[in-house]
């Protein structure tokens, strides 16, 4: 850190640079995480996020989390270890949150027109926040994982449930009992989407009765504890410098 | 090395533009004009879609049509394509430019996936409500699981008005009456944003302070722990417990607000009722069939027997929704789509009435643009080249009578 080789004259000027550096990085990485995450999640948890008729006690509960906790698991890898920032979850929802407004607004409402209240995205932000604080408090992978991935998986339900309620509430329609969620899927006309790609209510849980949502999410939760550590430790190998070499830089 | 490196970087900034752009603009499918582009053999030889009526040809926002008909199953359904045990009788439109506010099969309503039994004929019908203004090619439309969506016949129906007006009021079984259109917008806004809200407070709290560089410096220097302070130990915590306390809360009043909520209604329908057709008393054997390119006709040698107690003259043959029609028998009132009718595709070289108990050969032209337009000739290319149709016959006290048609066909180019 000599003065003399470096391009700033003063420390007050060191410090502007770095501040500028922090919100360059910070964007890009802001942007990069929406890019990917999104077209990760689009992919793995894709119709379950897109549309309320897929937003069920049962695989929507368990699908999302385990699919959305790969990235936070990454980031945080990289923004705990190498700086001790904790807030690589946060970023990563806000990032995918973001993304997913913009192209639920503009492409499902404003270019096809299905509306709003039927394809808005899942809320992801109570899991995230929780992560990023018990890995800052406890500043232990396992912890986290264990811990962290559990709760990510246990809060999803009732994080999303304020939303999703109102829509679970039954209509008698021509006779057959449904829910305004179903019926928004049966109105709201998807020529690609046939009722029977729907995987809903589907699986063996049946012997809990009507508490499989707080089954569903424990499950999820524990499937989250190891996709945490998987990703994880892809975050840590990716925030290597080792494969930089010194005379590129 | 450098440039190899340099490119490297490049390609992988456009791959990630690519992606970030692929992921926002992702738009559901829309269009419902994959009618042509389907394989010719999938139209003709799977759902066959007949007497089909479309109650208007424009309609106001707000008002309701319908698409009805009948489809018959067929019974030569091809290899290649998975049965019809799971299958959604649909509706081939741009989107929901309509609502779908009911669908019947055999008096069933089908919000959910239905069981079809080859060989049989089921009556439908699709209640539509006019949403967005435009003019639109409304298809019927039966999507079947391992085979794909298979279009029936399309009109042009334009709807007028502005969607702007457009409500879709629904009354749930606790007495209230909602708009469906916009109902739980503002709670779904209202709650994203305080999530979004406290995220982007928690991700403030840290980047008001120096982020990246300092830090690094700090941890590879090894004083990682002075980096988190008492306070932001107590703000972290505030952060978690507050979570924690609106989650709980907010859940608690929803269950309280809704106290009556039911999960998602899914699973298949069976024991869709068929339609009774008429005992058939006429037996037609394709003695062969061949396809005239140039021509845009297809020639078939039937062999008709009448088996009944009326003379019967072949009015109309229909495939893939393309009705050729012969005007001394059979005229069509119904206002089906001009594209797809040929009032004088049909020619039979004796079409006078064929008295009980006997039989005939004769040579059936059935010959218009649309094989071409449609692209029906396209199954001379196909691996398995086979046409298939229904035959309408009439009697004398004009009782129609159907007739499925299926055989090999030759294509001849000169
Ligand atoms: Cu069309």
């Amino acid at each position: 850190m000599s003065a003399s080789q470096s391009a700033v004259r003063s420390r007050a000027e060191a410090v502007k640079v770095s501040r500028t550096f922090d919100w360059l990085i910070l964007f890009t990485l802001f942007f990069v995480v929406l890019g990917g995450y999104h077209i990760h999640y689009m992919l793995t948890g894709g119709d379950w996020d897109f549309w309320t008729d897929w937003k069920d006690r049962r695989l929507w509960v368990t699908v999302a989390p385990i699919v959305s906790i790969t990235f936070p698991a990454a980031v945080q890898a990289c923004l705990w270890w190498r700086y001790r920032l904790p807030f690589g979850a946060v970023v990563c929802v806000l990032g995918l949150l973001l993304g997913e407004w913009v192209n639920r607004y503009l492409n499902f409402w404003g270019w096809t027109y299905f509306p709003v209240n039927f394809c808005f995205p899942s809320n992801l932000m109570p899991g995230a926040i929780v992560l990023d604080v018990i890995l800052m408090l406890g500043g232990s992978v396992t912890l986290t994982a264990v811990v962290g991935g559990l709760a990510y998986g246990l809060l999803f339900y009732p994080g999303n449930w304020p939303v999703i309620a109102p829509l679970h509430v039954p209509v008698e329609y021509n006779g057959m009992m449904m829910t305004l969620a179903d019926l928004q899927g049966y109105h709201y006309v998807r020529t690609g989407t046939p009722e029977y790609i729907r995987m809903v209510e589907k699986g063996t849980l049946r012997t809990f009765g009507k508490d499989v949502a707080p089954v569903s999410a424990f499950f999820s939760g524990f499937v989250s504890i190891i996709i945490y550590f998987l990703w994880h430790f892809f975050g840590k190998w990716f925030a290597q410098t080792t494969f930089i070499s010194s005379d590129d830089l | 090395m450098k440039l190899i490196k340099d490119k490297v970087a490049k390609l992988s900034f456009v791959a990630l533009l690519i992606t970030v752009t692929a992921a926002m603009f992702y738009v559901p499918t829309a269009s419902a004009h994959g009618e042509k582009s389907q394989a010719a053999f999938m139209r003709m030889r799977t759902i066959h879609w007949f007497d089909m009526n479309w109650s208007k040809e424009e309609v106001a926002v707000n008002d309701t049509m319908t698409i009805s008909g009948k489809f018959f199953v067929f019974q030569g359904w091809p290899e290649t394509v998975d049965k019809p045990e799971i299958s959604f009788l649909n509706v081939g439109i741009p989107g929901p430019v309509f609502i779908r506010a009911g669908s019947w099969v055999g008096g069933q309503l089908v919000p959910r996936s239905v069981s079809l039994e080859l060989g049989e004929t089921y009556e439908f019908k699709v209640l539509l409500k006019a949403r967005r203004p435009g003019d639109w090619h409304v298809h019927s439309m039966m999507n079947v699981q391992g085979g794909g969506p298979i279009i029936g016949p399309g009109k042009w129906v334009t709807i007028t008005g502005s969607m702007k007006d457009f409500v879709n009021p629904v009354t749930t079984l606790t007495g209230e009456t909602i708009n469906l259109e916009t109902y739980n917008l503002e709670n779904t806004y209202f709650w994203h944003a305080l999530w979004y809200a406290l995220g982007l407070a928690w991700l403030f709290y840290w980047a008001r302070k120096p982020m990246f560089v300092p830090r690094s410096i700090a941890v590879e220097a090894g004083k990682a722990d002075s980096l988190i302070t008492s306070t932001d130990k107590k703000v972290a915590l505030a952060f978690a417990v507050g979570t924690l306390v609106i989650v709980a809360t907010s859940m608690g009043a929803t269950n309280e607000k809704y106290p009556i909520t039911t999960p998602l209604q899914a699973g298949l329908l069976r024991g869709m009722k068929p339609i009774e057709m008429p005992a058939r008393t006429i037996s037609v054997k394709v003695d062969d069939a061949t396809y005239r390119v140039p021509g845009r006709a297809m020639q078939m040698t039937l062999t008709i027997t009448n088996n009944g107690d009326s003379a019967v003259r072949l009015g109309e043959f229909n495939t893939a929704g393309v009705r050729f029609l012969d005007p001394a028998v059979s005229v069509d009132e119904s206002g089906y789509p001009d594209d797809l009718l040929a009032e004088e595709g049909l020619t039979v070289s004796d079409n006078s009435p064929l008295a009980p108990g006997q039989s005939r050969t004769v040579q059936v032209t059935a010959s218009d643009a649309a094989w071409e337009v449609y692209r029906l000739a396209d199954l001379i290319y196909d691996p398995d080249s086979r046409f298939a149709g229904l035959l309408f016959f009439y009697d004398e006290a004009g009782n129609r009578q159907m007739i499925t048609v299926d055989a090999p066909l030759i294509p001849s180019f000169i």
